[in-house]
């Protein structure tokens, strides 16, 4: 068989170019690294770091709470290396605690929002009918409302609880997820392979694995590290005009509002969430692929 | 004017993908090449207009108009596009803007738009009235047939005079009435005194255009004349086989057969089928008979509602009225599909192997079937680890055979399953399933726009009148003909 190149500008082309690929059917070298551009690894190694923060660091500074107003906005120092509040409270340990509160309720809204919109995006698109309209009538009333006024609704309903805060998320968010995974469900099981799949009777899992899984993970993927992003800002957004969580839990947004008064004594109290708000969110943004980028 | 191609090499990687050392075009002669695909022949025409892809290198001389151009630079040419040489693409539908209607992207073309675009507009206005489009000038592409189509973007490639046209797989997907007004579409050109340039793989069309063939096979000529001479009495024994792969010159065993045997269990009962689309009738009161073992051909012009009928017969898509009565034995996977287009009848991003791992498990076949069936289909074991995109379009489709058949059908229907392979190809492809289906003794269900094909394999047609046709003339004994 030989392989042939018949390029046509406005048509489509035969067949394709014999590439290195296919020519030796070696496996590719399938390290995790591989294909992978510097921009991403560097988001990866920025975002592993701010994990292990989250992760490590309550356990090494655990006393966010503990007030001491003699040391009224101490400066860095090796014990505690972003300096004291106005309260005199450690302002790492403050941070550690609310780097991982925002990084566990965001993933969390966004595997909820993940789970439930694919489910009722895939439910909707095979059945049709009654449920499908249904589903997409919930959906549009959602999504005639911002995500943030849900949110906020949600947090103003118990108070700033944290249950409500993922509620919100999560309910904010399921929305876009159920709308592009009906949207793309529908074109797939529609289309000849999924008709011969069920001539062969091969079965709904074998649909949902091998038809709608590769077709939705990477949209999904990339879906759901704009959604942890857009999350933990939503949350430090509540936080920054004083209705999200309620103090002295720490929080980032909280924090950046109560460093403000002091920026020009101690501006590293400000910073530092800052300064953790942007990585993450720049971390996301850089792990996607050049595929998921148009 | 005249064009003369001289020393022409395409190359890839080291590797020769054309080599043609003279070509001469004549004004109202036009000079057609046939092969098979990957012969080169699509390049050449490419290496000619310089849209040759990057990766390509080309070398040689082109002579038009007194001047000399260097084959090796592909942008020496850019500014004799649309004036002095111009491409009909293949599948019109596709290289048409979808949001533009069909008068203003006809009229972009032309030499006079960028300065005087009403006056372009009343010339394509006025070429397509000439082509029978008049009708159509303000339509979008997707409201338009695919002959309709196809005049559209003849009119776009003409609209600024060039003498030279180069039809690139221009009878792609058309049926037999479309091909027809295509050649009638490309004499247009050369009773204007135009240079025409025609390549395809099929044989009718460079019958019809006359002038000259040539025979391309692997990178090289390997016989040129008169049409009449190479397409009649040809001398290499490629051509020959060429010519032996149309339908209509088929000698296979399978072919001759006698007539259906009446008393076989009916597999598909069909009784009074009427459907209609966007108020147009397909068919009415249409009833038909499958019984095990038959070959049935369903055959017509596109558009006519052969794969809708089909799909109707496999209760893929329900009838206006009427009803479809399945046997107990096509059931549990024994009524099988073949596509069109086999690369979409796979799941696209999952490795061969593991969609037909998932039709072994599913239905217990031994996994040494598909081996068996791998070699007897002439198929390397090794395409299995690659991807339906990656495998080229015969042997995809033999795979897809190989696919009905694990499960052993007492039917199998086939929708256009060769409409896009070369004719060499096609013949491969359909000798692989008949092959089976003779060896399996399944019934076929074959829908085809082309009626030599459909003759050639089935042992009675059902021919579907075109749209045209008053309504309500298909009735199942005058429709259904035996031809056996």
């Amino acid at each position: 068989m030989t392989q042939t190149i018949t390029p046509t500008p406005g048509g489509t082309p035969d067949t394709t170019l014999p590439s290195p690929a296919l020519q030796n059917d070696a496996p590719p070298a399938n390290r995790w690294y591989s294909g992978r551009s510097t921009g991403q690894l560097l988001a990866m190694s920025g975002l592993a770091l701010l994990v292990l923060f989250a992760l490590l660091g309550p356990l090494l500074w655990t006393e966010h709470a503990v007030q001491d107003l003699s040391r009224f906005l101490e400066p860095p120092s090796l014990a505690d290396p972003l300096g004291r509040d106005h309260l005199g409270r450690s302002v790492v340990a403050r941070l550690a605690h609310a780097t991982r509160l925002s990084l566990l309720l965001a993933v969390l809204g966004v595997v909820t929002a993940l789970a439930a919109g694919t489910l009722a995006g895939i439910v909707a698109a095979w059945r049709g009918g009654w449920v499908d309209a249904s589903l997409n009538a919930m959906s549009e009333a959602l999504i005639a409302l911002p995500a943030i006024l849900v949110v906020l609704l949600f947090s103003a309903m118990a108070n700033g609880e944290l249950w409500t805060l993922y509620a919100g998320l999560a309910l904010a968010q399921w929305v876009e997820y159920f709308r592009m995974v009906r949207a793309r469900s529908s074109l797939v099981l529609a289309g000849p392979a999924v008709e011969a799949a069920g001539l062969l009777k091969l079965g709904r899992a074998h649909i949902l694995r091998r038809h709608l899984w590769p077709e939705l993970r990477p949209l999904l993927a990339t879906m759901a590290t704009f959604g942890i992003g857009s999350s933990i800002l939503a949350l430090s957004t509540l936080g920054f005009v004083g209705i999200g969580i309620r103090p002295p839990t720490p929080e980032l947004g909280l924090m950046i509002t109560e460093a403000f008064p002091y920026y020009n004594e101690a501006p590293w109290m400000s910073l530092a969430p800052v300064l953790v708000l942007t990585t993450t969110l720049i971390g996301l943004l850089g792990l996607r692929n050049k595929e998921s980028r148009a | 004017m005249s064009m003369h191609l001289q020393h022409l090499i395409v190359s890839h990687s080291g590797q020769t993908l054309v080599n043609v050392s003279e070509l001469q075009l004549e004004p109202g002669r036009p000079l057609t090449i046939v092969g098979e695909s990957g012969s080169g022949k699509s390049l050449l025409a490419h290496a000619i207009m310089g849209t040759l892809p990057g990766s390509l290198t080309a070398r040689g001389s082109l002579t038009a108009d007194g001047t000399t151009y260097d084959l090796a630079d592909p942008s020496n040419r850019r500014r004799l596009w649309g004036r002095v040489m111009s491409l009909l693409p293949q599948e019109p539908m596709l290289a048409l803007d979808p949001t533009m209607r069909a008068q203003e992207q006809v009229a972009e073309g032309a030499a006079t738009f960028g300065t005087d675009p009403g006056s372009a507009r009343g010339r394509a206005r006025g070429m397509l009235a000439a082509l029978g489009l008049g009708g159509a000038a303000r339509s979008f592409p997707h409201t338009l047939s695919g002959g309709m189509a196809q005049r559209v973007a003849f009119a776009a490639a003409t609209i600024a005079d060039a003498p030279m046209l180069i039809a690139d797989e221009p009878s792609k997907g058309l049926d037999e009435a479309a091909r027809a007004d295509l050649a009638e579409l490309l004499k247009r050109h050369l009773h204007g005194g135009g240079i025409l340039l025609t390549i395809t793989h099929d044989l009718d069309l460079a019958r019809e255009l006359g002038g000259d063939v040539l025979v391309m096979k692997e990178a090289e000529i390997i016989e040129q004349g008169p049409a009449r001479r190479v397409l009649e009495t040809p001398a290499h024994p490629y051509t020959r086989r060429l010519i032996a792969a149309e339908p209509a010159h088929w000698a296979h065993s399978w072919m001759r057969r006698p007539a259906g045997d009446e008393t076989k269990p009916a597999l598909i009962t069909a009784e009074g089928l009427t459907k209609a689309f966007d108020g147009k009738t397909l068919f009415a009161d249409l009833s038909l008979t499958v019984r095990a073992g038959e070959r049935v051909a369903i055959s017509g012009p596109s558009g006519c509602g052969k794969t809708t009928l089909g799909n109707v017969l496999l209760r893929l898509a329900r009838p206006g009225s009427g009803q479809v009565h399945h046997a107990e034995t096509l059931g549990g996977g024994r009524l099988q599909k073949l596509y069109q287009d086999p690369a979409l009848s796979f799941p696209a991003s999952v490795p061969l192997r593991d969609s037909f791992g998932d039709v072994i498990r599913r239905h217990q076949v031994p996994p040494s079937r598909l081996d068996e069936l791998m070699d007897a289909l002439r198929l390397a074991p090794a395409l299995l680890t690659r991807q339906p995109g990656q495998v080229s379009g015969g042997e995809l489709q033999r795979l897809a055979i190989i696919r009905t058949m694990l499960l052993e059908p007492a039917l199998v229907f086939a929708d256009e399953p060769t409409s896009r392979l070369d004719l060499i190809t096609q013949e491969e492809t359909i000798r692989c399933l008949m092959d089976q289906v003779g060896r399996q003794d399944c019934a076929l269900l074959l829908v085809t726009h082309d009626k030599t094909l459909a003759g050639a394999v089935a042992d009675r047609q059902l021919a579907l009148t075109p749209e045209e046709a008053p309504r309500g003339t298909v009735t199942p004994r005058e429709a259904v003909t035996a031809i056996a």
